[in-house]
């Protein structure tokens, strides 16, 4: 460790009052991510700043994922219209709470943010063509009243049971109470057979809600482009695979799948969307 | 990093008595025995923000009401003669998923601990942990002592069930005592602090048990409370203790034929230890520990 500040800024992010957005790269169903670039990619984003990795990752080799060396990373980045601090991370191995206070007071000192949203998945048993609820954990009264137009559940009731951790959103979320920011922690439960993949009606439920929200005007195009070919394979694997359906719509009328039943699906999901065109020779 | 007084007791040549968690969590569930009947009170807190995740979040109608972190707490007795200040630590400040606390973290927080010590004057810390041994789990536990200065040697030989590392068979005085409980001895000795570290046996093959082994602990309570010389009430560690030994043998009994032959040689262990004919060698322990692992990998069915 040295003394130097763990962050860096080399743009000026000319902001006064903004709203930060953060997601993990960790998460299920690469649901924060994609999320983020979506918004990202709609409003001509641009990065300003880091929190550096030194610190906080264990520098000890890289990762490799989709045939990739991935070096994790924690960046700041700042939309065309000027209304977003978007922070996109990986998830720091260690020193959780001088990484979240570094991200805290970048987006205090440098981008004026008054409120923050982190968004990520969690496990459904639900199935695909199901509707995505968009659940809300909130830091403050106030931050409550301000998402109740939204549409989101926002009645949970839950306590860490023990052995688990809380989540490095919550955490946040609470390091910015601390500070006196409001902050809304969203989840959109994503079905268990897409937790490795992708689920772009996911993606969709939380950009929608960005740009309600803040009035971003995003182009929903290429995610329901998304949807439409997701849909398409996974009807061409029911007709090849008729049990796979069954699973499908047992799931959708709210019967649970036996241990077998429900890897089988996950399998099944993972070989259909994995699948790469073979070399040719 | 800061320590938190709720009160400044007024203490009288007090004693420290400390412990984290660690194997089968024997010295923790010891200190902390200890610690609830002699009936101490909390008085001061290490902040837990720089050394711990959270454990616990609270939601309550979709707001996060707080995030809790693993305590870290101290607390005293007055007894008239040797006032206690007890430290239990709910968790070592490990990283990258390790248990025990090592590196900048750990002595950090072994440095806090002591300044509270010194704070009071204290001239002794205890601190407890587990040694893994060659035992049968229906053996009695002994504890295993190991202080921060030769000076203390003498003392600790005139306790009952204690064995210094050159008592025990192929140490050769020698050992490794890792995290917490262990630093706070280097740590101490560097300020000029007795310190003692107490170990109660646990059975080779339960090392790796995710549950408690509180015959160990009931061994650390009676080698302790003699060394502190209060008198504390042992039903509630014996009854654990005898529940333990009860769910142990259960389990005993479901083992193969060929483990439990080997197991059983560890009965006769402390006899040859001193008979010097050594029928637990170190390549016998081996292969009792894989063959425990593949048992319990393959679910703990019999072949």
């Amino acid at each position: 460790m040295s003394d130097e500040p763990v962050y860096r800024i080399y743009g000026k992010p000319g902001l006064k009052k903004s709203v930060l957005i953060a997601g993990w790269a960790e998460d299920a169903g690469h649901l924060g991510m994609q999320t983020l670039d979506y918004i990202m990619q709609d409003s001509g984003s641009c990065e300003f700043g880091e929190i550096r990795p030194e610190d906080f990752f264990a520098m000890a080799g890289v990762n490799v994922e989709e045939d990739v060396a991935v070096f994790p990373q924690s960046k700041f980045y700042v939309s065309g219209n000027r209304k977003l601090v978007i922070f996109k991370s990986s998830m720091p191995r260690s020193d959780w709470y001088r990484f979240l206070n570094a991200v805290l007071y970048v987006a205090q000192k440098h981008c004026g943010v008054k409120e923050i949203y982190t968004v990520g998945a969690m496990l459904s048993f639900a199935s695909h063509t199901m509707p995505r609820l968009l659940m809300s954990i909130v830091n403050s009264r106030e931050m409550k009243a301000n998402m109740a137009p939204f549409n989101v559940v926002d009645n949970t009731d839950y306590e860490t049971p023990i052995g688990q951790k809380p989540t490095l959103s919550s955490y946040l979320s609470w390091l910015a109470g601390q500070r006196g920011i409001n902050a809304a922690n969203l989840w959109v439960p994503v079905p268990f057979y897409l937790l490795t993949l992708d689920d772009p009606r996911a993606v969709k439920r939380l950009v929608y809600f960005f740009n309600t929200k803040f009035d971003l005007g995003i182009d929903f195009t290429a995610l329901d482009l998304q949807i439409a070919e997701q849909s398409n394979k996974i009807a061409q694997l029911f007709r090849q695979v008729p049990e796979i359906e069954s699973f499908v719509r047992r799931l959708e009328v709210g019967e649970g799948l036996d241990t077998e039943e429900a890897e089988k699906l996950s399998q099944t999901m993972a070989d259909v969307f994995r699948r790469k065109p073979k070399p040719q020779q | 990093m800061e320590i938190r007084y709720s009160s400044e007791p007024d203490l009288t040549n007090p004693v420290m008595i400390a412990s984290w968690p660690g194997i089968g969590n024997i010295g923790l569930i010891a200190v902390d025995s200890l610690r609830r009947s002699v009936d101490a009170e909390k008085f001061a807190y290490i902040e837990p923000w720089e050394f711990f995740y959270p454990n616990k979040a609270v939601i309550r109608d979709g707001q996060l009401m707080d995030i809790m972190f693993p305590s870290s707490a101290f607390y005293f007795k007055k007894t008239g003669r040797n006032d206690l200040i007890f430290f239990i630590g709910e968790e070592q400040p490990a990283e990258g998923g390790r248990v025990y606390a090592e590196g900048n973290k750990a002595y950090a927080m072994a440095n806090l601990v002591l300044n509270v010590a010194q704070r009071f004057g204290c001239h002794r810390i205890y601190t407890s942990g587990a040694a893994v041994a060659p035992i049968h789990h229906t053996m009695r536990s002994g504890v295993w002592a190991v202080p921060n200065s030769p000076d203390l040697l003498d003392e600790l030989k005139k306790y009952g069930n204690v064995m210094l590392m050159s008592d025990v068979e192929g140490r050769e005085g020698r050992g490794n005592i890792t995290g917490l409980n262990g630093l706070l001895l280097g740590v101490a000795h560097r300020r000029g602090i007795e310190a003692v570290c107490m170990m109660g046996e646990i059975p080779i093959y339960l090392q790796g048990f995710p549950f408690p082994y509180p015959k160990a602990s009931k061994a650390v309570i009676e080698v302790l409370a003699g060394a502190l010389n209060i008198t504390t009430d042992m039903d509630s560690i014996s009854q654990l203790s005898v529940q333990s030994e009860q769910e142990l043998s259960n389990l005993y009994e479901k083992l193969p034929a060929e483990i439990k032959d080997q197991l059983d040689r560890l009965k006769q262990v402390n006899a040859s230890a001193s008979e010097g004919t050594g029928v637990i060698t170190e390549e016998d322990k081996k292969k009792i520990l894989d063959d425990i692992d593949k048992f319990f990998k393959r679910g703990g069915e019999q072949h």
